[in-house]
Parts: structure tokens; sequence; C-alpha cells
């Protein structure tokens, strides 16, 4: 045999991390798929607008902005202590990590909370009334569903990490769910700005 | 420098086998994850449902055979023909591409397995339930039967009442989960983990033509996905997407089309990159082109996805915007016919041993040329406003996926199938197949452009008698059992190569991929040693073969281990633990369909699905030394 | 599914099939049958895009020949020489570029811009005093309203369209239901009729003479028998045969008759088909004021003749299953009495 080797691999790290990692890819993957269906909800609340003289139709009142403008701003903070626990935990600092999720995860919770109030008692239309009813709901339930995945998905990691599963170098699980925290966050605003300033222009 | 003979000895080789095995055994198979696994388990139920997928057509093409048939009802043709579609197009045509690109590309960039190997399978298991699920409905006479295209009202909880339509908007919703799963893990195993110096420029272009379709997979399923969700939620929930009292039937077409064109697309780049390689095999020469070839590919990528109207060119759209789509679809034939043309350029003067894989390739060249043309035919908005729902537009379509995808298929079929099982197909029988098969095609579907500007539309289950359309349909019927034939010679052969094959060896066609560089059929581990690549095409380059070239020590063989590299560089950057077999893929699918298909029967099933989703996510990333950092 | 019926194909007829089948394909494009073929244009529409199709056959089949030529010289170039004989980069280079991109390009050009011109005068506007004829599109046959310059209805008709011949005709399309597609393939393409929408296509015929149309977009169980006539007749012909369409139906002369329209009337028919000047007003099915004039029944599928109509009245699911027009049970003369009523009503 006369192979000859010219890279020895077993000096190389046996963790990668950011965009060196497959899973880093993975979850940007996941955040295109996802983000392409959030843009098909819009054009499709835009094409469906079109279709009607005032929308939303005649008979619904447009929404009021107070309480989504205030639910809006308690879903972006959320993504403060992420921000601040990932800055921490790649200094080394793994403190933030056992308790600044709590707080992300509070204030999503105080969203979905003035969320499922505002859609039980602050519209007058249902999914089944008319088009713009249908799109609206749809927007609403599908970031609720990836809220409450986040949620859930950062308790796991939550949990792992107070059996400090996770070091400074291994830390891609953190990353990625961090990022995927940004993502559900960072979508709202494109929804929120159809939902709620979209409905205004022709009402 | 290291010498190698010092790491090269049998135990590791056992260890390597021990590490890498996948566990025998019946409740075993559903813990697989193995790649090679993986992927033959795409290809093979691919290839199942294209059987049952030809099935169909040669029923409808018995009811066709005389005007006023009444051998099946209506209710029953339509049936058939809406899962012929569904079939031939979610159920066979882009797993099987996916297949090939799951069991091929990890071995064509030198590496062990893909970067997610459960996710790999969770796509399998999707794929299989939905696809089980589809043809239960069959059998049980509930199938959808508004077509694989599904157009609202009809598709409505008005007008389609049954269990049918159900089925189909709740099993493509999820299904679609295992292409998009599918195609993520390719982007990121083509990104991470080519050999080193593999660098982008020197990547095979059948790898190119796969990170191109998963590219388009990631853009173009979503609509998809949230359309037939749409649709579920006009029928179960009285939503008015699509209604015609508020929402739009328009709406599902845009959006039905942003998928459904570049589903085209989808399947035909794949065979692009197979036609590449049996190409530079059989003409043993570098491709001339690499690079016009690459961006073609990519090219006709984005292209694909700004054609979708010309679909729509009679619902009575402005008409501005429509002759646009005429322009952006007859401009794809330049990225087309530029491949075309470095195809011919390579094959010149290069005496190719004209063996099957490459007569499916010829065949191509005629069938596709055939249906590019009418393609650009039914681009022009008058035309196709005679053309368009008619035979003429069967024929264009089916020159287009057989001929363009199909053909190279098969042509792939034989010329990797040496690679997956270590044995050579019957080249005899091989040609006769082939030339039965192309025969039989051309046979069947050409007559069908004259039938349709005769006026015959598609979707009928019958037709009137003193149309013009009597001998014309007998005559395609009868070619459709010659077609048949032909793919039925193909099966046999594999099937008979099997057992009987001539033995293949590791490289049999002199390919210069790396894929050739391992056993027939590979090993579980894939390759005993990593190697380094300095060429476009590895096993041409340097004098010795495979002996004198540099490879890669120091990859774990205790555990499951790939080597990562950089991007565009292909840099070594690290080495990455993977996992091994698992039952939570398995339990996940189910979990899934259990959600969307739940929806049939309850509202409170999804959540309940959702519920168990999340349960089995944790199950399935739960570590298994946990606190072993403490 | 039905166990596979042994007439369905039978070995026998494969033989005279091919033979009948290769007749077919060497005598493709005469015009043996007047019905339903785009190639066989019966007006301008038609005749433009069949003159397009026609160009682009020939460019295309010229294009074909030469890739295919180019392919055998590639591959036989080298076929009795010892060595390869690969084109140098140059003209390799010049091969793709010249015939992969730039001639392409040319021919695409051309073909986009006659394209866009033969589209330009299919929807070339119409002129304001045009006839207008609005179709609806029901499961599964055609309802056909015609109307005046101002809009007005002037009179109701099914399954069967006149138009004088020479005359553009402005054509509304709608539907009721589903979505279906308004084909006559001799005199235009074809245009979608969605529910909820309005979309217009017109039609003018050279020659007097009867085209078929077809539904083109798939409806449902019975989209294979949706189908209609287009009658071009001489426009003085047209005008007499529109005067007697608005009017009323014609009121029962023999005792049959009579009885015929009693049976109509007290049958379960008056719930959905109308008449005209009596009380059957129903509008969910076709209007039958003037079913004696017209040529077919069932949307195109069937002959108007007694025997057909009879049969047709007693058991629609057996030649049109799914249909929504019920069995009517009629006993004794009922039957008889009925179809000579509406076979009279011209």
């Amino acid at each position: 045999m006369s192979l000859h080797a010219d890279i020895d691999a077993s000096k190389l790290p046996d963790f990668s991390y950011e965009f060196r990692s497959p899973l880093w890819w993975g979850i940007v993957g996941l955040m295109t798929v996802e983000g392409t269906v959030v843009a098909t909800l819009i054009a499709s609340f835009f094409y469906l607008q079109g279709n009607h003289a005032a929308w939303p139709p005649a008979g619904t009142s447009p929404p009021e902005l107070l309480l989504p403008t205030l639910s809006t701003v308690v879903l972006l903070a959320s993504m403060v202590p992420v921000y601040l626990t990932d800055k921490a935990f790649k200094r080394g600092d793994p403190k933030p990590l056992a308790w600044m999720p709590l707080v992300s995860i509070a204030l999503a919770l105080v969203f979905l909370g003035i969320k499922a109030y505002e859609y039980a008692s602050h519209v007058d239309f249902r999914w089944d009334t008319h088009a713009y009813g249908s799109i609206v709901w749809l927007m609403i339930g599908f970031h609720s569903a990836h809220v409450i995945a986040v949620i859930l998905k950062t308790l796991v990691i939550l949990y792992l990490a107070r059996r400090r599963y996770f070091t400074p170098e291994k830390r891609i699980a953190v990353t990625v769910n961090g990022l995927y925290w940004y993502f559900v966050a960072a979508a709202w605003i494109p929804l929120y700005l159809t939902i709620y300033l979209g409905s205004r222009i022709w009402s | 420098m290291t010498d190698l003979a010092s790491i090269h000895h049998d135990e590791e080789t056992q260890q390597l086998e021990r590490t890498w095995s996948s566990p025998p055994g019946f409740f075993a198979w559903f813990t697989h994850v193995n790649q090679t696994n993986i992927g033959m388990r795409f290809i093979v139920t691919g290839f199942v449902f294209f059987i049952l997928g030809v099935i169909l057509a040669l029923l409808m093409r018995l009811q066709l055979a005389v005007p006023d048939n009444d051998f099946m009802d209506p209710e029953t043709y339509n049936q058939v023909f809406s899962m012929h579609g569904i079939t031939m197009m979610f159920l066979f045509a882009i797993p099987v591409m996916e297949g090939f690109a799951v069991y091929i590309i990890p071995l064509m960039l030198g590496t062990r397995d893909m970067t997610f190997p459960r996710l790999n399978a969770f796509g399998y298991y999707i794929y299989l339930i939905a696809g089980v699920m589809m043809y239960a409905a069959l059998l049980l006479k509930i199938a959808p039967d508004a077509g694989w295209f599904s157009y609202p009202p009809l598709a409505g909880a008005g007008f389609s009442p049954g269990l049918g339509l159900d089925f189909y908007t709740t099993v493509i919703t999820f299904m679609e989960i295992s292409a998009l799963v599918a195609a993520i893990e390719i982007i990121a195993t083509i990104f991470k983990c080519k050999v080193p110096g593999m660098s982008l420029n020197r990547m095979p272009i059948f790898v190119w033509a796969m990170l191109v379709m998963s590219f388009m997979i990631v853009f173009a399923l979503p609509p998809l996905v949230i359309a037939s969700l749409m649709l579920a939620l006009d029928r179960m929930a009285g939503m008015h997407f699509f209604t015609a009292a508020s929402g739009d039937p328009i709406l599902w077409q845009h959006l039905f089309w942003f998928f459904g064109h570049p589903e085209v697309y989808i399947i035909f780049i794949p065979a692009l990159g197979m036609i590449s390689s049996i190409i530079i095999t059989f003409t043993q020469r570098p491709i001339f082109g690499y690079i016009p070839i690459v961006l073609s590919i990519v090219a006709i990528g984005f292209i694909g996805f700004g054609l979708w109207v010309h679909h729509m060119f009679t619902a009575g759209l402005p008409q501005l915007g429509s002759n646009f789509f005429t322009a952006s679809s007859a401009m794809i034939a330049i990225p087309s016919g530029v491949q075309i043309f470095c195809w011919i350029a390579t094959l010149w003067g290069s005496k190719p041993k004209l063996d099957t894989p490459l007569l499916h390739v010829l065949g191509f060249f005629l069938i596709f040329i055939i249906g590019g043309l009418s393609g650009v035919m039914v681009a022009s908005v008058p035309f196709d406003m005679q053309a368009h729902d008619t035979y003429f537009v069967v024929a264009h379509f089916h020159y287009v996926l057989i001929g363009g995808a199909v053909f190279p298929l098969l042509g792939g079929l034989y010329y990797w199938y040496p690679k997956f099982t270590g044995r050579m197909m019957n080249e005899r029988l091989g040609k006769i197949g082939f030339w039965v098969t192309f025969a039989g095609f051309n046979l069947t579907f050409f007559p069908m452009h004259k039938l349709g500007l005769d006026g015959m539309p598609r979707r009928v289950y019958t037709y009137l008698d003193g149309l013009g359309w009597n001998e014309a349909n007998l005559f395609i019927s009868i070619s459709s059992a010659v077609l048949a034939l032909g793919f039925l010679l193909t099966l046999a052969n594999a099937l008979i190569s099997l057992k009987r094959g001539k033995t293949a060896g590791d490289n049999p066609w002199n390919a210069d991929t790396l894929e050739w560089a391992t056993s027939s059929p590979p090993p579980s581990y894939n390759f005993r040693h990593i190697r380094i690549v300095d060429s476009r095409y590895p096993l041409w380059s340097g004098t010795g073969g495979l002996e004198q070239n540099p490879v890669v020590t120091g990859i774990r063989s205790d555990r499951r281990e790939i080597l990562l590299t950089s991007i565009l560089e292909s840099h070594p950057e690290a080495r990455q633990p993977l996992p091994g077999p698992s039952p939570w893929p398995f339990w996940l699918a189910i979990a899934t369909a259990l959600t969307f298909a739940g929806l049939m029967v309850h509202m409170a099933i999804p959540l309940l699905g959702f519920l168990l989703c999340f349960i089995a996510i944790t199950g399935w990333i739960w570590p298994k030394q946990l606190g072993a950092a403490k | 599914m039905s166990p596979p019926q042994k007439n369905a194909i039978s070995p026998k007829s494969i033989l005279p099939g091919i033979v009948a089948a290769i007749i077919w394909l060497v005598s493709a494009f005469s015009p043996a049958y007047a019905s339903q073929s785009a190639l066989e244009p019966g007006g301008p529409l038609a005749a433009a895009i069949a003159n397009l199709f026609w160009g682009m056959v020939v460019i295309g089949g010229i294009i074909l020949f030469i890739v295919l030529a180019m392919l055998a010289v590639a591959l036989l170039r080298a076929r009795n020489k010892t060595e390869s004989k690969p084109l140098t980069f140059t003209q390799s280079r010049n091969l793709v570029f010249i015939s992969g991109v730039v001639i392409p390009a040319l021919i695409l050009t051309v073909f986009v811009i006659s394209s866009a011109a033969v589209n330009r005068e299919i929807v070339a506007p119409m002129p304001k005093n045009a006839l207008t004829i609005k179709v609806t599109g029901h499961q599964w046959w055609w309802e056909v309203d015609y109307l005046d310059t101002e809009g007005n209805h002037i009179a109701k008709t099914a399954n069967e369209i006149r138009i004088p011949v020479g005359k553009p005709v402005r054509i509304a399309l709608e539907a009721s239901d589903v979505i279906h597609s308004f084909w006559i393939p001799q005199l235009n393409g074809k245009t979608d009729m969605v529910p909820g929408k309005s979309n217009l296509t017109w039609v003018k015929a050279d020659r007097p003479g009867s085209y078929r149309g077809q539904c083109t977009e798939f409806c449902g169980k019975q989209h294979a028998k949706m189908a209609f006539i287009v009658d071009a007749v001489p426009e003085e012909d047209f005008e007499a045969w529109l005067q007697r369409q608005a009017q009323p139906a014609r009121e029962p002369v023999t005792e049959t008759e009579n009885k015929g329209r009693q049976v109509f009337l007290r049958s379960s028919c008056a719930m959905c088909h109308a008449i005209r000047g009596t009380s059957a007003l129903a509008s969910v099915a076709p209007d039958l004021t003037h079913i004696g004039s017209r040529k077919t029944l069932a949307a195109g599928s069937l002959e108007n003749m007694p025997g057909t109509l009879s049969s047709w009245i007693l058991s629609p699911q057996s030649f049109k299953p799914g249909s929504h027009m019920p069995a009517t049970v009629l006993v004794g003369e009922d039957l008889g009495n009925l179809v000579e009523y509406l076979l009279s009503l011209e």
C-alpha cells in the first residue's frame, strides 16, 4: 500500500459552530422554507384584497392598533434575552443560559396571551365569515403555532443547559435555537404590517 | 506526509463496519439511517409507485380504446386519472430523483453519510405513509377525483363532498415535508461534506444539478403546502380562500402553478445531471463547457419560477402579462440549448461505446427536443388557447417528462445499477428494452399531438363516436401496451440481474467520479479512506489510480464521524459526530401524519398530533449521555 | 373498479386497428371530419392560430432535423478512425455559442413577436354594436342568453348557439358552479368560465356550417359529455331564428300535445325546467321553450329524436351517469305524449 496521508483530521475539533456547522445550514434552510410560507400568506392576503371593494369587507371594522402594537413590542423584546444569552455564552459565561430563556418565554407567553384575548373578544369576524377572516386567522394561527413550538423547544434547551450539557464550544444547538427564536419574532413584523396596516389602506 | 501502512489494518476496517452497520431484524429496519439504505428505499419505493402509475395509465388507455366504452364509470375514471397524476408527480418523480441524490451524492462527495441521517429516514417514512394512504384510498374507491391539480370550486366541499379530496389536501400538505427535509439535507451535505480539495468548481455536474433541484424545492414547495392547507381549511372549517363567494378560485391556480411549474424543472434538472455524468463516462472525456453547463442549470432554476402563468393563459388574465410569460417561457430554451450543444461538442468524434446508459441519453435527445419545441409552441398565448387542456398538451408534457426525465433516469439506473448491487444489468436485454420503450413511447404519444388539435380534450372518461378520434385512440391504446412492455423489460432486467448479472467490480465503466472509488455495493461506511482530490475528474487524474492518492487520516472509526469542510474551497474544518440508528424518525413521521390526516376526522386530533410531534422530536434530539460534561 | 370487459380490446381488433391507425396518420390532415378540429378553421381567429401553428411546425421541424443531424455527425465522425476526433476548444465554443445562444435567441425573438401579433388580433376590441351572447357554464350543460346592444335580454336557449355568418359575435362567459372552459376549435381558442368572474371572448364564422364545441376544463363526473353546437347561418335566417326564440312556447295544437303539456307541468320536469308561456319557470336546468328546434340533447351528446328523448327522460343516468337530471317515471301514454309535446316546441 502506498497510500499517503496529507491531512490528519484527529487534530481537528470534533465540534463546529455558526455557519461552519451543518446544523446551522439546516436551520437556515428551515427558515427559508418558512419565510417562503410567510411570503405566500402575505401575497395571498393582498391577492384576495384585490377582489374586494373594501378590505376588510363591508361589515367588518378594521382592526384596532393599540393591543397588537403592544404585543408586537413585547415579542420583539423577547429577542433581547436571547441575544444576551448567546453573547455571554460565546464569551464563556454559562450563567445567563440557565435563566434568561425564561424571560424570553415569559414575554412570548404574554404575546400569546394578548393575541388570544384580542381574537377572542376584540375582532368582529370569524375565520369562516369571509376571505379576509380566513387569511387573517390563518396568519395568526400559523404564527402562534410557531411561537408555541419555539417555546417548547427552548424549554428543552433550558433543561439540557441546566444539566450542563452545553459548553461554549459545543453550543450549536443553543445557537440554532436562538436563530429560530429570532426568526419567529422577526417573521411577525411583516405579518403585523400586513394584517394591521395593510388592512387600513383599503378600509 | 505519513506512511499509511501503520493505520491501514484490518482491525480498523472491522471497527468501521461495526460502527456503521445497520442492526438486523424486522423492527430494527425502522431504525436504519445510513444514506445508502434510505436512498435505496426511496429509489425502490419510487419505482414501485411508477409501476402503479403505469398500471393506472394502462387502465385509462383501455377505457379510451373505443368510443362510449363502459369499462370504467366516470367516477372510477376520474379517480384513476387523478391518481395517475398524483402518483407520477408526487410519489414517483420527486422521490426517485431524491433517492438517487441521497444514495449517490455522499459517494460522489467522498464522504461517509449525509449530515442529518435521521432526517433522511424521517423523510422516507413520511413519503411511504403518504403513498400508502393515497393507494388505500384508491382501493377503497375514495381517492381524489378532481385531478392532481384539484381546482376549486370543483375540489371544494360543495362539489366534492366525499373523503377523496380530504385525502388529497391533507396528504399533499404533509407529504411535501418529505421533499423539503430531503432538499435541506442535500444542500447542507453538499455545502459541508465535500472531500478536501473538491472546491465548488470541481464538483461533479450531477451534484450541481441536485443542488439546484434542492434550492428549487425549498422555494417551490412551501406555496403548495400552504395552498393545500388552505383548501383543506376551506373544505373542513368553512373558510373562504378559494370560494367564489368571497375568496378567489384563481388564487389556487396561481399558488398551485407557482409550485407546479418549477416542479417540472425539479424533475428535469436532476436528469440533466445524470446525462452529463453518462456522457462524460461514455466519451471518456472531460465535458466541454463545465461552467456554461453549470450556469445553464442555475439559470433554468431561476427562470423556472417565472413561467407559472403559462398554465393559466385561458383563465382570462390581463393580456400584457400573458405576453411577458410567453417571452419568459421561450427564454428557457436558451439554457437548455446551451447544454444540448455542450453535450454534442463533447460527443463530437468521440467514438463512444453505445451501451444502454448512453442509448437512453440519445433517446432523450430526440424526445426532449420534440417536447421542448412543442413547449415553445404552447408558450404562445393564441396557440395555447387552442392546445390548452387537450391531448396536444398531454403529448407535450409526456415528451418533456418521460423524454426529459424518465429516459435519463432509466439510463442512470443502468449506469449506477452496478454500484447499487455489485452486478451489471444485462446489456442485450437492456438494448432490446430501450428500443421497445423508445418505439412504444413515440407511437403512444406522438399521435396525441394530432388528436388534441383534432379537438379531443383531456380528462374525459369517454368520447362520442363520429368525431374522428376512434382510430387514433385505438392506435394509442395499443401502442401504450408496447411502451409498458418496454418498461417491463427494464424491470425484469433489474430483477434478473440482481442474482444473475455479471460481477461489476468497483468501476466497470471507468468513470471519473468518486462513487466508483469504493466497492460495489459500497460498504456501510462508504469509504475506507477519505480521499483528497485535486481535479474535477478525480479518478482520471494522476497516474497511479486508487493507491497513490493522498487521503485524510484521524477520523474516528469507533463512532460515526464525518469530515466537515468549507463551502467554497473544501478546506477541512472539523469532524462531525453523526447520530446512529433510531426509531424516533419513524415515530415522528407517524405523529406528523396523524397531525395532518387527523384533520379529516376531528379538529382535536391535530392538537394531539402536535403534542406527539413535540415528544418525538424531543426523544429524537435527546442526548445519550446527559451530564457527561459535568 | 369493475373487471376488464372482454370486448374493450380484443386481439382481433388489433391488426385492423393498426392498419386503420396508419391510414389515419397518413391522411392525418385531410378534412374528413367537419366536427371539432382546430386545424380546419371556420373563421379568421382560428385561421390565424392555425397559420401560426403551421409556421411553428415548419421551423420546429427544421430545428429538430438540424440538431439531430449534428448529433449524428458527432457520433459517426470518428466511427472508422482509430483515433477520436475531438473539436478544438474554439470550435466547441463557437458551436455552443452560435447554435445554443445566437440562433435560438433570433428564432425565439421572431416567435415571441409573431405570437404577440396573432394575440393582438384575437383580443382586438369589438365593435360597439356587436351581438352579445352570454354563455353560462353549468354541470354539465350550457345556458345561452342573447342580449341586445343595450344589454337587454332577448332570448334564452341551451347547448346550441346560433350566430350570423361573417359578423363578429361577442361572447360573455360565466359559470354558475365550478370552472368550465368554452371552446369552439374551428372558430377560436378556449376561454375559461370562472364562477364569480366574467370573461370575454369572440368568434366570427366565415362560412355557414355547424361547429362543435366542448368543455375543456375538467368539471366533474360528466366533463366528457358537456358539448354544444354552434350553427353559423346567413344573417337574415339568424334574425328570423332569434325572433322565434324570443317568443314564448307554441301552444299545443293536437290533443296529444295538450296531454303532453299536462304531463310536463304535473311531473317533476317542471321543478327544474322552464317552458316560457306556461307555468313552468324553473331555471335550474336547460330552458325547453324551443326544445323541438334543437339538434341535440344532453349537452351536445345525443341526437334529438323521439327515441333518444324518451330514453333520456326515462333514464338519464344510464347515458350520462352522475348527471343532475333524475330519472322520471312515466306510465302508459304519458311518455309518448310528453315527447310529442316537447318536440313540437319549435
